[in-house]
């Protein structure tokens, strides 16, 4: 971003000379410029690669099942469904029930989506492709993602629905509960690079397959690169975790009584927060935007492992069947924390040099 | 079994087992979809599938035995008669009633009536079911004096 700040002045002048026009910014706006349109590029970003997932989603959910999926929207392969999707959803009467909590249930999807959101904002993309190399970027990204706890529970009780507050309180119980494996997860990464910025991060991980970190370290990290991935289904609420919207016993979930756009803020931060937890696998264990061999380096690899853990993420869904609440609050205190602990010490051990 | 082995028999399970569904998955990934194009592509009938009726006039000699088989009376059979010459004005089949049973194919003595593979028959109104087979004829008020409609 301040590389974005530098240069707007610079394209300004440019765009001047070529139209003949006469735009001049003062120069204290110029940084909130940058922001705006660092903000648009993130939101707009977010929007779009969740619409292109949701298809995609639809479209691998059909084969998985022998079926074909969307094929009529758009031409071939219904590629314009999530697009229809999008604009059937705008169009829908935003309906409140008439014994919820009106002001809480109106700004209850922001937190969920501002959560997201924020995210991006570290998230680091390629060497230059990022908005802010914050120094303290994992934790910030860990810490923002809680906002979307927050959104959940006001959904959840405004809605005044029992299965939006069952739902809701399923959704907190799980997330808060996941937060703490995946944030010890990530420990042993940190040990390893002694960094929390995600540039910095990544770029220890350079120099072909091996210098990732899950084969760096197979036994420690990679232990700790599973159990990351499990508690990220988790906390995102997807299968087989997804107790809190499961909609043979809860219909919805938190989101029973949302329509229309604000139901799409809730979706779409779902989906959202997919690429960004499939992005951060990439970049704090599958070595970012590093290729396979030595030297290899662009935006492209990181989309590419982004992809791959996505896939993963929606074959999943489509194998396994919801495990029950116990199970899963089982399976989060039981199993992924005392195992992450083991990595960290052991990690710990490794580290010191 | 201790329970600390069956601690890591469990987790070990849960994964493995875990594993087989997701090849099991990836398989049908790359496998055939079943999924029949039906508007688009019309899916094959058997052969001796039993659809829509297939009526071959020029055939039919109007004997009504067709009609007189129908256990839910849906045929209707108009004829014309003079010296040789069979005239058929009416083959009406109301196929709200009709159950595709093949019962008025089989005694057919002239073979003209047979059971087709079509099944798309839905209407709006009851009388878009009533499908009319003989081809419309214009009749002299002689010849619609000897007609005969018989419903069974």
């Amino acid at each position: 971003m301040n590389e974005l700040a530098l240069n707007l002045p610079v394209w300004i002048d440019q765009v001047n000379a070529h139209t003949g026009l006469r735009i001049s910014v003062p120069a204290h706006l110029i940084p909130i410029l940058a922001m705006f349109l660092c903000a648009s590029i993130v939101a707009a970003a977010m929007g779009l690669s969740a619409a292109v997932l949701v298809w995609a989603e639809r479209k691998l959910a059909g084969h998985f099942q022998c079926r074909l999926g969307p094929v009529y929207v758009g031409g071939k392969f219904g590629w314009l469904q999530s697009i229809a999707d999008g604009i059937k959803l705008f169009l829908k009467e935003d309906l409140i029930p008439s014994d919820a909590d009106r002001p809480l249930f109106r700004i209850a999807p922001y937190p969920v989506v501002l959560g997201v959101l924020l995210a991006f904002i570290a998230f680091p993309i390629s060497e230059k492709l990022m908005v802010a190399d914050l120094n303290v970027g994992i934790f910030f990204i860990l810490a923002v993602l809680t906002v979307e706890v927050f959104g959940v529970i006001l959904a959840g009780w405004a809605s005044n629905n029992k299965w939006a507050l069952i739902g809701a309180m399923r959704a907190v119980a799980q997330m808060v509960s996941y937060e703490i494996p995946m944030g010890l997860a990530i420990l042993p990464v940190i040990m390893e690079a002694q960094s929390l910025s995600l540039k910095s991060i990544v770029n220890a991980q350079s120099g072909g397959i091996l210098q990732w970190y899950v084969f760096q370290s197979p036994v420690f990290i990679g232990i700790s690169f599973l159990i990351f991935f499990i508690a990220a289904l988790a906390s995102l609420k997807r299968a087989p975790f997804d107790l809190p919207e499961a909609e043979s016993e809860l219909t919805a979930g938190f989101h029973t009584e949302y329509s229309g756009m604000r139901f799409s803020f809730f979706f779409m931060a779902e989906y959202a927060g997919m690429i960004l937890v499939s992005g951060l696998a990439a970049l704090l264990y599958l070595g970012g935007w590093h290729g396979i061999f030595q030297g290899q380096a662009g935006p492209e690899w990181f989309l590419l492992k982004t992809s791959f853990l996505v896939f993963v993420m929606i074959w999943i869904r489509w194998t396994l069947p919801r495990l029950r609440i116990d199970q899963v609050v089982y399976l989060g205190w039981k199993v992924l924390t005392p195992f992450v602990l083991v990595c960290v010490v052991g990690q710990s051990f490794l580290a010191y040099k | 079994m201790s329970s600390v082995t069956a601690y890591f028999s469990d987790i070990y399970r849960g994964l493995s087992t875990a594993l087989v569904g997701m090849s099991i998955t990836l398989r049908y990934l790359f496998s055939r979809p079943v999924t029949e194009m039906y508007p688009d592509v019309k899916p094959m009938t058997p052969t001796r599938y039993r659809g829509v009726h297939v009526f071959e006039e020029e055939k039919c000699i109007g004997c009504y035995v067709c009609a007189k088989a129908c256990p839910v009376e849906c045929i209707e059979i108009g004829v014309v008669r003079k010296g040789k010459e069979i005239k058929i004005t009416r083959f009406d089949i109301d196929y709200q009633k009709c159950m595709f049973c093949d019962l008025c194919c089989e005694p057919c003595p002239a073979h003209c009536i047979h059971m087709g593979p079509e099944f798309e028959k839905a209407s709006f109104t009851r009388k878009g079911t009533i499908l009319r087979f003989a081809t419309p004829k214009s009749l002299t008020e002689e010849e619609k004096k000897v007609e005969k409609v018989a419903k069974k």
